[in-house]
């Protein structure tokens, strides 16, 4: 069971599923995001396959200085994503508020207040190579050991 | 003859590096190029903390000059910094460097000054002197300036004249805004003027 077990982890940390979401951005971040899949980066080829669905994804990149509309809703999509999964702060929205951490702005930054959030990506906004670098350094650690010491 | 052609098509076509390059295929690693601006890294200069890295800053929080035991030393701070390079372009002894900020600045002979106006609201201004005290520049030249602000000599930055407080040497300022933050009226106001500015080249 345990090898079976190690096979599928391996297996699926090839295969990384993401979805976004943009919790109140300038759209930046989502930019650099959007060129993460286009042919010159072309994040397929690492087999990170973005669906944007919560329920199939194993990595959440959050994007946005988290606004009041949020509240009530970041936190039942992060618990729709099935276990194992992880959370990436994309930007310096989500760590620190960035540009609007001003005050009278509404926003709650940081987003980990919110959800757990595992890696961040600084920058305004990161660059789709730092963004890339931040989910390949993550999907390993994704699935390791997954149910494999629980059997 | 029929079959050999064929079977020479076919070997065309499972040429070993073909099929190589069909499995392994990868973008080539993406390198940053050097004009990229990253975040600022210190170029080993000695800061003289004329703090003009955090008056440029737009980035609320992205940049701190800290006093270490080799001297002052700007910090940036990632998750704040948005890399506009504008930390580096305004540091009047090149401290910071990010990208080729700093070799087009030279090579443009462009350069970013911060000058300090400093405007009285004669209305609301009752002339207690907290500005004139407060004031480090004042203190560096007059330590014995107390209450009231009366001046021992008359080139100071700001002084108490006739009950109003009065800017002598404006070109004195640094722009640290103390002033403000003792003015009990609100009276006192610094603007810091930033202009880009270029050496007219021969």
């Amino acid at each position: 069971m345990g090898i079976l077990q190690n096979v599928k982890n391996a297996v699926r940390q090839r295969s990384i599923h993401v979805a976004y979401v943009d919790v109140g951005s300038c759209n930046g971040c989502d930019i650099e995001i959007l060129a993460c899949l286009a042919p010159r980066y072309d994040i397929e080829q690492y087999g990170i396959y973005v669906h944007n669905n919560p329920r199939e994804a194993d990595i959440l990149l959050v994007i946005g200085a988290y606004t009041p509309g949020w509240a009530d809703r970041l936190l039942p999509l992060w618990e729709k994503i099935p276990d194992p999964k992880v959370a990436i702060a994309i930007g310096n929205c989500p760590i620190s508020g960035c540009l609007f951490a001003r005050p009278g702005t509404l926003i709650h930054p940081p987003v980990a207040a919110h959800i757990p959030i595992s890696a961040e990506v600084p920058g305004c906004p990161p660059r789709p190579t730092e963004i890339l670098q931040a989910v390949l350094a993550l999907a390993p650690e994704v699935f390791r050991d997954y149910e494999v010491r629980v059997l | 003859m029929m079959a050999s052609s064929f079977l020479w098509y076919l070997v065309e076509f499972i040429r070993p590096s073909w099929v190589r390059k069909f499995f392994t295929v990868r973008t080539a690693p993406l390198l940053t190029p050097p004009y990229f601006r990253g975040f600022p890294e210190p170029t080993g200069k000695a800061c003289t903390r004329a703090l003009r890295c955090m008056m440029v800053c737009p980035a609320p929080g992205a940049i701190d000059v800290v006093k270490e035991a080799d001297g002052w030393h700007p910090r940036i701070h990632r998750g704040h910094c948005i890399r506009c390079g504008l930390c580096v372009e305004a540091c009047p002894n090149g401290v910071l460097s990010s990208g080729r900020v700093l070799e087009s600045v030279t090579a443009s002979g462009t350069a970013l000054t911060l000058t300090f106006r400093i405007d009285v609201d004669t209305v609301s201004c009752m002339g207690c002197g907290n500005c004139a005290v407060a004031c480090p520049v004042n203190r560096g030249l007059d330590p014995q300036m107390a209450y009231g602000g009366r001046a021992s000599r008359d080139d100071l930055l700001l002084c108490v004249v006739e009950g109003k407080c009065k800017v002598v040497r404006e070109d004195r300022c640094n722009g640290c805004k103390t002033c403000e933050d003792h003015c009990p009226n609100g009276a006192i106001r610094v603007d810091r003027v930033l202009q880009a500015v270029q050496a007219v080249s021969l």
